[in-house]
């Protein structure tokens, strides 16, 4: 199916007729080709016709959207975001300089809910890599929502970020606190270099006498080194009180491969929240998503 | 007490401003595009302004716990520069109808000439086609002069007067805009413009409708807290708790929520600091803990 109509199917259980009413309007008329300035204009008018509230997706939908794109997960969007990314995908010249040029345009003149909407359209336009400087606009951005609108549920950075822009981008997510477990291919892109990065935030932070982001963590997988080990042995140590921190280490020291040594922590751990981390990393559930349950 | 300071320039404050505005319970603020001192040379650094009026300056005032509504407009001064006043007139509608854009404005009178006359006549022209706000700076030299004509050209336009907020007024204008119908804003700005004394008086003897009291807390000698200080004053001598609200937080809110972008509702909730979940940033918090869940004292 493609992202238009999985969008549409979307959309059409879920606005109210007068919505859908203005929608399927704005739609045809950035089909039969707008101005630029136009096009900027009903990107912004769908806010009075559509409010932001949450796509809430059910088990159906989330089959279907599956079946889109790999890694592609509107799971965490809002209605708005969702009549804003078909109609961007309603324009007939995507795959031209036109549209592109039309695109960026939109992002010049878009304010926080349009460019959410606009970063998380990008992986579902065609010949999405031309967007590759843009995106990383986004994952530099200070506001929190455009950061994740650019950098989370969605396969692009894993797909066309370099090297460097990938470490920055996992950097800063972790600095600001974002659910990086949702940064799809996060597990399939780990990297010595990644880890040395991290490492040196865990040292920085525990420098300041400030608690290790648990989803640090989440960076050394194979390429801890012996580095790399130390700091996960200081963040389980039982004197740690970070108890989020212990249970994310649970799982560090699981993906760098050290089953013995978890077996050994299991034998002498009293935190019932962490020994059930450990429990459930020595079962191997070690893959980033499990961050999701990781909670204060 | 609850207050809506419906004219601030915060990117022109600091942060300690939006903690102690937000300590002296300011809820909500409209920050209107003006001239930021500095002479602007081209248009993008209008499009940049604009972009951080319904962005970034949302976002920072939002981490204490202030909602942020904004006005978007050519103010007057730099209307004077005809060839960029063009330009910008093309862009303005690009961000007048973005979410939480209260109103077009401020526009209005500076120098009180043709070129300024067309900027506004323009704009109140685009407002009334929208159905808008329109939020109009009177000038400092020949105020009265000015705010008239901006009442005429607005009343010749068929514009409503219901959606008309004329401010900077004093005691030699308040009867000619509450006369025509629009909204009488006063700003409290030491040295110049109105003292808090002078504002009591002036709702002593008008009454409090249709009266807005705000601070126009900018770049200059200017109080962001002129609003609260101004509604302590005015209960201090004796006026009723009910018009001291009109004028410092209902009938603002009133006039801008005229334009459907503010969310009256939510307003009106009692309003919960929470750093991690609005636009979360370090570079505003810089290390300090998020404060989550306090209050916002009132």
């Amino acid at each position: 199916m493609s992202p238009f109509l999985c969008l549409r199917q979307l959309l059409e259980s879920r606005l109210d007729r007068a919505a859908i009413k203005w929608f399927k309007e704005a739609s045809a008329e950035i089909g039969d080709q707008v101005s630029g300035a136009r096009f900027c204009a009903l990107l912004s008018r769908a806010s009075r016709a559509v409010k932001r509230r949450p796509l809430e997706l059910t088990p159906k939908d989330r089959a279907q959207v599956a079946k889109v794109i790999d890694g592609w997960n509107p799971e965490y969007w809002n209605l708005l975001e969702a009549v804003r990314a078909a109609l961007v995908l309603s324009r007939p010249d995507l795959a031209l300089e036109g549209g592109g040029l039309a695109i960026e345009e939109a992002f010049k003149y878009g304010d926080e809910g349009e460019l959410c909407a606009l970063y998380r359209s990008i992986i579902i336009l065609p010949d999405p890599e031309r967007f590759v400087w843009r995106v990383g606009e986004g994952c530099r951005s200070n506001m929190r929502t455009l950061f994740e609108a650019a950098a989370l549920d969605t396969p692009y950075p894993a797909r066309f970020f370099d090297e460097l822009t990938w470490n920055q981008l996992v950097m800063k997510g972790i600095f600001i606190g974002a659910p990086m477990w949702r940064l799809w291919g996060l597990d399939g892109r780990q990297s010595p270099e990644l880890a040395r990065m991290a490492l040196d935030l865990a040292e920085e932070r525990r420098s300041a006498g400030r608690a290790v982001q648990h989803e640090l963590w989440l960076c050394l997988g194979q390429h801890a080194g012996e580095r790399g080990l130390e700091a996960l042995r200081l963040e389980l140590d039982p004197t740690n009180s970070n108890t989020l921190g212990r249970r994310g280490a649970a799982y560090g020291l699981a993906r760098a491969g050290a089953r013995a040594e978890l077996e050994d922590y299991l034998s002498r751990e009293s935190d019932e929240s962490v020994q059930a981390a450990l429990e459930d990393a020595l079962e191997g559930n070690t893959q980033s998503s499990v961050f999701e349950h990781l909670t204060a | 007490m609850r207050f809506l300071d419906p004219h601030i320039h915060v990117t022109s404050r600091t942060t300690d401003d939006l903690q102690n505005m937000a300590a002296a319970g300011i809820r909500a603020i409209v920050e209107p595009a003006f001239w930021v001192g500095q002479p602007r040379t081209s248009v993008g650094s209008f499009v940049d302004y604009f972009s951080s009026l319904i962005g970034w300056e949302r976002f920072r005032a939002a981490q204490f716990g202030i909602a942020h509504f904004c006005a978007i407009g050519l103010n007057s001064k730099e209307a004077n520069n005809e060839g960029l006043a063009r330009e910008v007139l093309e862009i303005v509608p690009r961000f007048a109808l973005k979410e939480g854009v209260v109103a077009i404005g401020e526009i209005g009178f500076d120098e009180i000439n043709e070129a300024e006359e067309r900027a506004y006549s323009e704009q109140v022209e685009f407002a009334r086609k929208n159905d808008m706000v329109v939020m109009v700076h009177s000038p400092h030299r020949d105020k009265k002069r000015g705010i008239i004509r901006s009442l005429e050209i607005a009343r010749d336009m068929e514009f409503p007067m219901a959606k008309l907020v004329i401010d900077h007024n004093n005691e030699e204008t308040v009867e000619s805009v509450l006369d025509a119908g629009a909204w009488a804003a006063f700003t409290i700005y030491p040295h110049t413009k109105m003292g808090s004394e002078r504002m009591v008086e002036i709702v002593k003897r008008y009454g409090p409708d249709r009266v807005i009291v705000d601070s126009s807390a900018d770049w200059g000698i200017s109080d962001p807290l002129s609003v609260p200080k101004t509604a302590k004053l005015m209960l201090e001598r004796g006026i009723d708790a009910e018009a001291v609200e009109k004028t410092t937080w209902q009938n603002a809110l009133d006039a801008y929520s005229q334009s459907g972008q503010i969310d009256v509702e939510a307003l009106n909730e009692k309003p919960a600091i929470n750093q991690t979940q609005l636009f979360a940033d370090n570079s505003v918090l810089r290390g300090q803990d998020p404060r989550v869940e306090s209050a916002v004292p009132n």
